[in-house]
């Protein structure tokens, strides 16, 4: 049916969809795609988000099981030690993961290092950098990419630990999200990037970051909106 | 627990609450949680249809409130709004997800519908009533079956698809029934 819908309709009713959760499959993850690369547009949502907002008083109540709150409390990550400790950590787990088989070693996007890589430097590097941050005072994360090396150094500040852990996308322009995996909540990583994902840091694309469930390996697609984004700039 | 007289004075309780959660405080996780798990537990049991379900889903939504709760900005949105918009949409990424369109197939036929529009209250103590009766005013002029569509959509998490079912429709004439629908909404709300 032909709705007849101007462009800016169309987008705006985009958005009503995603915040009602009309959408599924392939439709929701590209909407969801769209919110992660496209502030304007995660604006869009919010918004439709705060209009349906009087209906969330009519919501019945009902009372959970006692057990809820003993698995929520479970599940409550203090602070660690220090920062240097939580990213160490973050690595064994990922080592651990990549040891499991060779499907899913084949399957991390790359593996955090704390110690640099000795990669080859060649005189004149070609550089990427992204300023990773949102709209509010929240998580910022300073990307700088050596393309000729595929070495990615990030400075991490702002995120809570917890249980959930930020996870970082490149999106290429038009493209689906790509998990590049979780982060720690601070300090600095670095990061050799598997070849074909080198293709994906162009000028353009956007790094965004969204807070997962821990995981092993990087998650196929995100499962809520970007806490923080920018675009690649190359230099 | 007991709420206070005055629902101004239980928002300012919670917004202190989710303020100190912001800063890593568990004991105002739990203070945040004995005033809003039934609510909250209301829409994951709404939307997931299912208890079990409901009650992972809530777990999840309490470790997303201690994680985002620096995020949350008084000024910008009521506690309850934005504590209600995240179990939603928790309870609607698990319909959407494998696991839970799996556990959804198993459920009699409309179990999710029969959690009860008529047990539906007017709970205005934390919502603010005015935009409330503003909303309520713009979906009485819409179409009685998009304005129903609509109200499934939000309150049971159902899809195009589900709806376009419901309501014996082809999809196309659903989705064009729930975007006319919503851009009428706007306009009637008049807020750009």
């Amino acid at each position: 049916m032909d709705d007849h819908l101007t462009p800016a309709e169309e987008r705006d009713a985009l958005a009503a969809e995603l915040a009602l959760g009309l959408l599924e499959g392939q439709a929701r993850a590209d909407a969801l795609r769209l919110s992660l690369s496209d502030p304007e547009f995660a604006a869009l949502v919010a918004a439709w988000e705060a209009k349906l907002a009087p209906l969330h008083g009519e919501w019945a109540d009902a009372q959970p099981g006692d057990a809820v709150w003993d698995g929520i409390e479970r599940q409550l990550v203090d602070a660690p030690a220090d920062k240097v400790t939580a990213i160490e950590t973050r690595l064994r787990r990922w080592r651990a993961g990549a040891l499991v088989s060779g499907a899913v070693a084949a399957a991390l996007a790359f593996v955090l290092v704390t110690q640099p890589v000795p990669a080859p430097m060649p005189a004149a590097p070609q550089l990427a950098v992204a300023r990773i941050e949102s709209d509010a005072a929240g998580p910022l994360v300073l990307a700088r990419y050596d393309q000729s090396s595929g070495l990615m150094q990030l400075r991490i500040h702002g995120f809570k630990p917890g249980a959930l852990a930020p996870e970082l996308w490149v999106i290429p322009e038009g493209g689906a999200p790509v998990s590049l995996g979780q982060i720690g909540h601070a300090g600095k990583a670095e990061m050799t990037m598997p070849p074909p994902h080198r293709l994906l840091m162009t000028e353009g694309a956007t790094l965004a970051i969204t807070m997962e469930p821990v995981s092993k390996t990087p998650h196929s697609a995100p499962s809520g909106l970007a806490v923080a984004s920018g675009k690649i700039i190359t230099i | 627990m007991q709420w206070p007289s005055s629902a101004d004075e239980a928002r300012t309780r919670l917004v202190a609450a989710l303020t100190a959660v912001g800063r890593g405080d568990r004991a105002a996780l739990r203070q945040v949680y004995d005033m809003t798990a039934a609510k909250l537990f209301g829409i994951c049991l709404r939307i997931c249809g299912e208890r079990a379900s409901a009650e992972d889903v809530l777990q999840t939504v309490y470790i997303k409130v201690w994680e985002r709760a620096g995020q949350f900005d008084a000024t910008r949105a009521s506690p309850i709004t934005w504590l209600s918009t995240i179990a939603r949409n928790g309870a609607i990424d698990w319909r959407r997800s494998v696991a839970g369109r799996a556990v959804r197939d198993t459920l009699p036929e409309q179990a999710a519908f029969a959690v009860a529009d008529d047990s539906l209250r007017a709970d205005q103590s934390l919502v603010a009533a005015e935009e409330g009766e503003r909303l309520h005013h713009c979906l009485d002029e819409l179409e009685g079956r998009t304005r129903a569509s609509i109200r499934a959509a939000f309150f049971d998490g159902a899809t195009y698809a589900e709806l376009a079912a419901r309501e014996n429709v082809p999809l196309g004439t659903m989705k064009s029934w729930i975007r006319r629908g919503l851009l009428r909404l706007k306009d009637c709300l008049g807020d750009g």
